[in-house]
């Protein structure tokens, strides 16, 4: 299936890595939207229909836990999953993304193999194109 | 603490550059960069991030430039034969961004640590008096120091 998924994170290399593993994950006919923080990201949603948001945590202008917040107040977007991924694995911060309503939290650094299975957990296994790539460096689009 | 946050960041380094950069690295030593033979390896570029909490410093990464580069092409892909120079810097900074946080999950806190943005320094700038950790890729070195407040 094709998705549309946005990826906020305010490192441009980040954001190539993100794609390029959720491509190698098994989802390669979805297509990709980019936002340096979540106030564009907010603005891009505005004009672009969006299936899944994924976002870093540490960004400058607004940051991820603030975008997640804004995303679940507005009935337009309240109900689009939203991955966290972030460098920090502790637990109190990840509950308190968990708490704001996101679906998932990946930590960095990450596998083709941790995002298929947080895909499918999420979207469902008919989400899922078959089309997976061991992680290695093998993978490549 | 500073025994305990070493042992992380090389346990961290092992992890974010096998997993998102392919490459195996072991260590080295620890030693001040002029007894490290990194500066043979010169230029390099640095890059620093505060971090604060239960305790607060920061971390320093340095990373000679042809390592760099191909670490850019790894992170990127294919798509990146010939990396501009923010796009390296860009994987510089993230790098160190992974270590930090990777590290300082693995080092037990009441509460969480806040992470700065991670910020390029001057190599010129780093300190010749600091320790570092040297860590070895098949083809370089790159070292990480430790500074608490």
């Amino acid at each position: 299936m094709s998705y549309s998924i946005l990826i906020v994170d305010d490192s441009m290399p980040m954001r190539s890595v993100i794609k390029k593993t959720f491509k190698a994950a098994g989802y390669k006919n979805s297509q990709f939207h980019e936002a340096e923080d979540g106030e564009k990201a907010l603005l891009l949603m505005k004009n672009s229909w969006i299936d899944l948001v994924v976002t870093d945590y540490n960004m400058p202008v607004m940051n991820g836990l603030e975008f997640v917040r804004a995303l679940k107040q507005d009935i337009l977007f309240k109900d689009i999953p939203v991955i966290a991924i972030s460098t920090e694995g502790n637990e109190s911060k990840i509950k308190e993304f968990t708490d704001c309503g996101v679906a998932g939290y990946i930590t960095k650094p990450f596998t083709p193999e941790i995002v298929r299975d947080l895909l499918i957990n999420i979207l469902g296994e008919e989400s899922y194109d078959g089309d997976f790539e061991q992680s290695g460096e093998g993978f490549d689009f | 603490m500073m025994e305990i946050l070493s042992k992380a960041a090389k346990d961290s380094i092992f992890e974010v550059m096998e997993t998102m950069f392919y490459l195996p690295v072991e260590f080295v030593q620890e030693s001040i960069l002029g007894e490290s033979g990194l500066y043979e390896k010169m230029p390099g570029m640095a890059c620093q991030l505060e971090f604060t909490g239960d305790f607060s410093g920061y971390l320093t990464l340095f990373i000679p430039k042809d390592l760099l580069i191909d670490m850019t092409k790894s992170f990127m892909g294919e798509s990146q034969k010939n990396p501009e120079k923010d796009v390296v810097l860009g994987t510089l900074t993230e790098t160190l961004n992974m270590i930090c946080g990777n590290a300082l999950s693995r080092v037990d806190s009441k509460n969480p640590f806040q992470l700065d943005l991670p910020e390029v320094i001057d190599e010129s700038k780093l300190s010749q008096t600091q320790t570092f950790i040297i860590m070895a890729t098949p083809q370089s070195m790159m070292a990480i120091s430790i500074t608490m407040n």
